[in-house]
């Protein structure tokens, strides 16, 4: 039933272009080293055993998720014990006489966990807020790095809960903009052959805008965001800071993309805001919507061109296990080389379309950057790369030391909030296909860049 | 046969496939009023004809049913005790096929059986083709089951012995049942006891006589000869009189306690020349709790709540009346629960856009509204939605600070209505919501696997859900049924129900002649 009448991807990408290769291996040349620091081998050990134990790894997630919920150190060391015990039974009774047991051998252990955790959660959130980030974000840009801010939050159930978030929102491109307004001449970052490119740009969640959203009625969530994303887009223009519509699961495309399309489409936003949109990569369904995108571009007189940020998507597994229980084929791709392709194919299109949309291609995985970059060189188009904190540092790094245009996806928040993110950012960097896992485990350098 | 798989549900997040159901409703639409005669023995009979209302617009009437008598209730047992013995002589394999072929016939129909749902007893849509999937689900899951049945349990062997275990039909089943899953449970209780060789006299609720008689309509053209089942639509009277009848041999029940605790005490008493006792399957009514301890996660324990009451405007069996939650996190999650709820839209079934459609009648919306008010005399109302006019609407409610005797605690509501306690541990919150005597679902938001294993043992409920809705059980997955006072224990969708459709016969021969084993 509901079979997805939709264009397979090419099975067969076409010949690379030239230079992929070359321009993977600059990017590896300029990389930092894996750093010896005993605590950078540490983390390195711990993420090779967390993909070798799954029953490890899903105990120690379970503990980051349920770790802000807990109200006192015991509580704490409660959880950890009883995580720990099913995860690992056999462990757990080899501890039984020493730290597992007792509650005074729990407490110290409990203590350096939420320690680790908290640790851990700076490496993927700059700030608790978007002042607290701020110094973050200007050594990123001195660096040659421009961010986009995600203010991360529990979810919007609420009609307060979504002016609370949209009040976050105004409140941060005013922030942003006043210190981005010290900082020094980056032109690369600045302009590219469709003008200029603003300094501020703040990604936001139109499940944060409105409690409404509905899967069977699209209509409903877009009235319910609608005067909410207006007023950011217009604190946006006012600011000249860029706006981009983040696109979450299948459930809701629909509804973030009409509301998008429906509000840049009025006359007070043909000049401005600089905004953008998602196109995730794992659809299935990605290249006809790439067609409506575009057909929609085409068709509207903005002055400014619309961003296209394309992505893989990082709601895989709420995707497949939604469609498995209701008995439905899979929206995404379910082979990863599959996702890859598609992903290729996506970002050639969008770098042709250059610039009348702005191609904003979002990876870690080397191989897709170098491709996207390699290609972008040979149809001497621009083209954005776009890195998540803390799951491409490096490989963002040697982006911004070989000259090319980075942004990195900068989420700020408090931990308790970011902890359903940080959790999807943990799962991914040590899945079994994840490119910094085979990085990590010393995969070389050549099977890393072929074509998938 | 293949193994058994859930029928795959619509996929209305896509618009072209909303836009389909809702062609479906307009042909549907054009037919109505939809005939609804009496059926036994094939053939159909009118008699004295009452209407079917839309809850949404109740000057729609979506059927006109013809309401059977006692008398008719006496022919139908007649015919089936005469020609069940037909039907179970055909072997399970072949009654299967039969089975499935119906299966078949839904799944051809499926569409113009969910809006048929969605106009006769206001289902919203998702829950509609749910209704629709879980009546194929059923059909296909027992005749499985019953073929599988048949083969016998393995019994011990000893040299000069033979023994054997069968399961023979008991004979004519009653079939009694609700509005709430018009297609669903109707076909499944009938199924249940056709695929294991009875006959059926189906007596649908006075609410939804169209739905069943889709049902009957796509059984007897698969194949289900007309002896075998009959459908008496009507209210009480048929009801009574068909579980009174001494010719039936079991009553497969689903509906409010006090039918169901009539039903089961009339049943215990045998009629004078009645030479078999009656079994009863009852499945009735709930107190349903869901319990937040200190450590649940809010952003999923509000929407689930959400769901849970109000999906289906609190009209399931499951859904959840009564909120235990820790007092640590109960004025976070009481503002949160109280402004979700506010968000929700009352509307009419047909309209995607409805999160919570109207109650079945006016009797039930007047109840609801007495609840409503007790409520806000005993308590606080922290939370009501918007109203609206035209249809049997109830806004959905958050009520809180009720005293522990209020009947909103004690009594089941059926409508969208759920009442927030505070507690001061789990256990405290096992020990009220097991105080009720009802044990049908309960939910639980914890992320303590210690606390998951406790409450697991404290509650008696028939179906625990753990960190989910707890509504939405599904064949083959979740087996459904309540204990205490919410029923008697079967599980529909598990792999016992049959077993009470049968009676089990033993068969031991001595195989020793003149002192040897042969």
């Amino acid at each position: 039933m509901a079979a997805l009448a939709t264009p397979a991807p090419p099975s067969e990408a076409p010949a690379d272009p030239p230079d992929v290769r070359a321009v993977g291996r600059e990017l590896v040349r300029a990389m930092p080293r894996l750093s010896r620091s005993p605590a950078a081998v540490a983390e390195r050990r711990m993420m090779a055993t967390l993909m070798e134990r799954p029953e490890l790894r899903a105990a120690l997630f379970r503990f980051v998720d349920v770790r802000p919920a807990c109200r006192t150190r015991a509580d704490v060391a409660r959880h950890l014990a009883e995580l720990l015990a099913e995860a690992d039974p056999e462990g757990a009774a080899r501890l039984a006489g020493g730290l597992a047991s007792s509650r005074a051998g729990r407490l110290p252990v409990a203590l350096a966990a939420s320690a680790a955790v908290r640790h851990t959660a700076t490496r993927f959130i700059v700030g608790e807020d978007p002042a607290g980030a701020l110094r973050e974000i200007e050594r990123l840009w001195r660096r040659g790095v421009a961010t986009s801010v995600d203010l991360l939050g529990e979810a919007t159930v609420t009609e307060a809960e979504a002016d609370a978030y949209a009040a976050r929102c105004q409140e941060a491109l005013r922030t942003l903009t006043a210190a981005a307004a010290t900082w020094p001449a980056r032109p690369k970052l600045e302009r590219d052959a469709a003008g200029a490119i603003p300094r501020v740009n703040l990604s936001v969640k139109v499940s944060a805008l409105t409690p409404l959203l509905r899967p069977y009625a699209p209509e409903r969530g877009i009235a319910g965001a609608r005067a909410r994303l207006r007023e950011i887009l217009r604190a946006a223009r006012e600011l000249g800071a860029h706006v981009h519509v983040d696109v979450e699961s299948l459930d809701t495309r629909d509804s973030v993309v009409g509301l998008t399309t429906s509000l840049l489409s009025e006359p007070e936003f043909a000049d401005g805001p600089s905004a953008g949109i998602v196109l995730q990569a794992y659809l299935v369904d990605s290249p006809r919507h790439l067609d409506e995108l575009l057909a929609w571009n085409a068709a509207q007189g903005r002055t400014t061109p619309l961003t296209i940020r394309l992505v893989k998507g990082a709601y895989w597994d709420h995707e497949v296990v939604e469609a498995r229980r209701n008995g439905w084929a899979p929206p995404v791709f379910t082979e990863r080389a599959e996702c890859d392709r598609n992903f290729e194919a996506l970002s050639r299109r969008l770098i042709d379309e250059s610039p009348r949309v702005r191609a904003a291609i979002a990876s870690h995985n080397v191989r897709s950057i170098a491709h996207a970059a390699a290609y972008a060189d040979a149809r001497g188009r621009d083209v954005e790369l776009q890195i998540l904190r803390g799951l491409g540092d490096d490989v963002q790094d040697a982006l911004a030391a070989t000259g090319r245009r980075v942004r990195c996806y900068c989420p700020v928040g408090d931990l308790v909030a970011g902890m359903a993110y940080l959790v999807r950012r943990l799962l991914e960097n040590t899945s079994n296909d994840s490119f910094l896992g085979a990085r990590a485990m010393g995969e070389d350098l050549d099977s890393l860049l072929e074509a998938p | 046969m293949t193994p058994f798989a859930n029928e795959p549900l619509l996929e209305l997040r896509r618009a072209e496939v909303r836009e389909r159901a809702l062609a479906a409703l307009g042909d549907l639409d054009a037919r109505l009023p939809l005939r609804v005669p009496i059926s036994i023995g094939g053939e159909r009979i009118d008699a004295a004809p009452f209407p079917s209302l839309d809850p949404s617009d109740p000057e729609r009437i979506v059927a006109v049913a013809e309401g059977a008598t006692p008398e008719h209730v006496e022919v139908a047992v007649a015919r089936a005790a005469a020609g069940g013995a037909a039907w179970a002589a055909r072997g399970a394999a072949e009654r299967a096929g039969v089975l499935r072929a119906a299966a078949a016939i839904l799944r051809e129909r499926r569409l113009e059986l969910a809006a048929l749902a969605v106009r006769e007893c206001a289902k919203p849509w998702p829950e509609a083709d749910a209704d629709v999937c879980e009546a194929i689900d059923f059909l296909e899951y027992y005749a499985r089951g019953a073929v599988a049945l048949e083969v016998g349990p393995e019994l011990l062997q000893l040299p000069g012995e033979r023994n054997r275990m069968t399961y023979a039909p008991r004979g004519v089943v009653a079939v009694i049942a609700p509005w709430n899953f018009p297609l669903a449970i109707a076909a499944g209780m009938t199924v249940a006891a056709l695929a294991t060789g009875n006959a059926v006299v189906l007596k649908p609720a006075e609410q939804a006589p169209a739905c069943a008689a889709a049902v009957v309509d796509a059984l007897h053209a698969a194949g289900v000869p007309g002896d075998a089942l009959a459908l008496l639509p009507g209210g009480d009277v048929p009801g009574r009189a068909l579980a009174a009848h001494p010719g039936v041999h079991a009553i497969a029940f689903t509906g409010s306690n006090a039918v169901g605790l009539e039903i089961l005490a009339a049943a215990a008493r045998p009629a004078p020349g009645q030479r078999h006792l009656k079994r009863v399957v009852a499945e009735m009514g709930g107190k349903n709790c869901i319990l937040v301890d200190a450590d649940a996660d809010l952003d999923e324990a509000v929407p689930a709540i959400v769901k849970s009451a109000f999906g289906f405007a609190g009209q399931k069996c499951s859904a959840a009346s009564r909120v235990l939650v820790h007092e640590d996190v109960a004025d976070a999650l009481l503002e949160r629960l109280a402004g979700a709820v506010e968000t929700l839209r009352v509307g009419p079934a047909d309209d995607f856009a409805t999160d919570v459609p109207p109650v079945i009648d006016a009797e039930s919306r007047e109840r609801v509204e007495r609840y409503v008010a007790l409520g806000a005399e005993q308590g606080t109302v922290a939370a009501r939605a918007e109203g609206t006019a035209g249809g049997y609407y109830a806004a959905p409610a958050v009520v809180t600070d009720l005293p522990p005797d209020s009947p909103l605690i004690t009594e089941e509501i059926f409508g969208p209505v759920v009442v927030v306690e505070r507690v001061a541990s789990m256990e405290e919150a096992c020990a009220a919501a097991t105080a009720s005597g009802f044990a049908l679902t309960a939910g639980l938001f914890s992320r303590s696997p210690a606390t998951v294993d406790a409450v697991a043992r404290a509650l008696t409920v028939g179906n625990l859900y753990v960190n989910r809705e707890i509504t939405g059980a599904m064949v083959g997955r979740q087996p459904f049924g309540g204990n205490g006072l919410s029923g008697t224990g079967a599980k529909a969708g598990g792999p016992d129900y049959l077993l009470q459709f049968v009676d089990a016969r033993v068969v031991t021969e001595n195989t020793v002649r003149h002192g040897l084993v042969v």
